[in-house]
């Protein structure tokens, strides 16, 4: 109200002045954001002695010594390797699993279609501590806990309610003509669902297919407890272990945390539209 | 096939089918949540060290236990000065941020990208990184406050009894800020400008618009998000472990690293399965109240 009796220069330098601190804002929390990754990327690349000596500048003579050791040494090697054999047969199952359940409860009425729709939403909010503890026994005393099963089989468990909730939803934005053309086309109903179905919601498996490679790959508790034995280990698991070893020295430890962490962004960059999409279509509408 | 009533052959295709999608599903889901959880509530009635043949039911002993138990009380008290503390001040920020990218600004999308980054982060390298950026000798925050001469507020900041629990919050504060500035710029991008316009005829200022216009409509996904971070708040797990284990003292104890403890260092499976019967209820109180809030104000 105030503004319209201030002579219009001054009105029009405060509007100026208020998008300079807009965009200070903005650039400074982007900065906040981005520091840490920069810190542990260049440090990755710096002798030992010199991240001591100077931790907070860019690498004077950048060297790969640390992810050679880390790689070897340190068994990241190992644990790369054990990180993609779970993570890959998770993502899979996780995504078979998931739609198949979707799209039945999306396009069918069946008797007790909602008490087991409900079944799998209380997952949605039942935490893992809930659970742990006798899955454990249960691995143990099934011979599960000394193989990767220990680790595919509980996590694509766990995320399987968030991906029938997810492809469910795209099922039900298909047209019911489609699924009638491809009875008449002679289609079985696994025909309908596995040739003309399915490969429409593709844009549904990439955004539930990114969520769930994320998850495997970060998780934490889950393989802390079910891989215990160290050849089994993933690479968070690994990168835990690793640091309390290496307490010193940092530059082995950021070389670690890179290896672990470039994949997960570039997947992220790659993907972001539909991941971003796929977040906020479950948490703004859902 | 073809010899049996079209009746039995429809309502076989209709019944049994989709439970057969269904069923794969649902066995993995029985079989590794469902049940694991039916047992949990069993384990939580016995005594049982993981190693006894039999599981002796000693009733609501474990229960009497934990309700008189110090440790138990000062875990719950960091849960829940995590979630006062973690739960609004990140909402705040991403509201804040978001209002701001939305008023119109260049890059948005950049902006989204950069805080987002550390959302997509496993839990332990945010744990590692901080851990490095609150070392007491060559950390970047004790660096730099040495450099700006201030050598006596530098410390070991992990390592303070008094410091530790929000040095860990900040740390966590930064992993997930992206996260409630990225479904706030969403529910803002689909909000009813109409309303917000007729507000701006009748003279409202732009903080009055955000208040009365702009809050009211993102209601929905505010509830949302506090329900999920409250449910975050009381299994928060992956940053403590990694960096303190709870210490020093358990001035960082949480029920998830005490729970932990308990159940695969101490192989108290009986008290371990109380203790998590304790996060279960919680976060699932948590979860229904705000469900129903939400519900009730549409």
């Amino acid at each position: 109200m105030r503004s319209a009796t201030l002579p219009r220069a001054s009105r029009r330098r405060g509007a100026f002045l208020l998008t300079l601190i807009k965009y200070a804002i903005l650039v400074m929390v982007a900065i906040l954001c981005l520091m840490p990754f920069v810190w542990v990327w260049s440090s990755a690349f710096k002798p030992s002695l010199e991240i001591a000596d100077t931790p907070l500048s860019l690498p004077r003579e950048p060297t790969l010594q640390n992810f050679a050791n880390a790689w070897v040494q340190g068994r990241f090697a190992k644990y790369f390797t054990n990180s993609v054999i779970v993570t890959v047969p998770i993502v899979g199952f996780t995504l078979l699993l998931s739609s198949l359940a979707g799209y039945a409860f999306a396009r069918h009425y069946f008797r007790g279609r909602q008490t087991l729709f409900f079944a799998f939403l209380l997952g949605l909010t039942l935490p893992f501590t809930s659970i742990m503890i006798p899955l454990y026994y249960t691995l143990r005393d099934t011979g599960l806990l000394g193989t990767y099963w220990a680790m595919i089989i509980p996590q694509t468990a766990i995320g399987l309610p968030f991906g029938i909730f997810i492809m469910r939803a795209f099922f039900q934005s298909l047209p019911r003509e489609l699924e009638d053309s491809g009875r008449v086309d002679g289609c079985n109903e696994f025909g309908v669902f596995w040739r003309v179905m399915l490969p429409l919601t593709t844009p549904g498996m990439v955004t539930l297919g990114i969520f769930s490679f994320l998850g495997a790959w970060n998780s934490f508790l889950l393989p802390l407890i079910f891989m215990q034995r160290e050849s089994l280990r993933p690479l968070v698991v690994g990168l835990m272990f690793f640091q309390s070893r290496y307490t010193r020295d940092f530059a082995l430890i950021m070389a670690g945390a890179t290896i672990i962490s470039v994949p997960v962004i570039v997947v992220y960059i790659i993907f972001q539209r539909q991941f971003i999409q796929g977040l906020t279509a479950g948490a703004v509408k859902g | 096939m073809s010899v049996r009533p079209r009746s039995l052959r429809h309502s076989w295709r209709r019944q049994a089918l989709p439970l057969l999608f269904v069923l794969p599903a649902l066995l993995v889901y029985a079989l590794f949540v469902l049940w694991p959880f039916v047992n949990t509530i069993h384990y939580s009635l016995t005594d049982w060290d993981g190693a006894q043949p039999v599981k002796n039911f000693i009733g609501l002993a474990n229960y009497r236990d934990m309700f008189a138990d110090p440790l138990m009380w000062l875990s719950l008290r960091h849960n829940l000065i995590w979630i006062a503390l973690g739960t609004l001040t990140p909402v705040v920020i991403g509201l804040v941020l978001a209002n701001l990218v939305w008023s119109g600004v260049k890059g948005r999308t950049l902006f989204r990208t950069i805080f987002f980054m550390p959302v997509v982060l496993a839990s332990v390298v945010v744990g590692i990184i901080w851990h490095w950026i609150y070392h007491p000798l060559f950390g970047p925050i004790n660096v730099v406050l040495r450099n700006m001469g201030l050598e006596q507020v530098a410390r070991g900041w992990l390592g303070d009894y008094d410091w530790a629990l929000y040095a860990l919050l900040l740390a966590g504060l930064w992993a997930y800020f992206g996260f409630c500035f990225v479904i706030l710029l969403a529910a803002l991008q689909g909000i009813d400008m109409e309303i917000h316009d007729a507000a701006m005829i009748d003279g409202a200022g732009s903080f009055k618009r955000f208040w009365h216009v702009t809050v009211p409509q993102l209601a929905p996904v505010l509830t949302m998000l506090t329900a999920f971070t409250l449910i975050g708040g009381f299994n928060v797990f992956d940053i403590i472990f990694v960096t303190t284990k709870g210490g020093p003292a358990n001035a960082t104890d949480v029920l998830a690293t005490y729970t932990y403890r308990q159940a695969f260092t101490l192989n108290e499976a009986g008290y371990g399965a109380t203790l998590t019967m304790m996060i279960t209820v919680l976060s699932l109180v948590a979860s229904y109240t705000f469900i129903t809030l939400r519900e009730r104000g549409q």
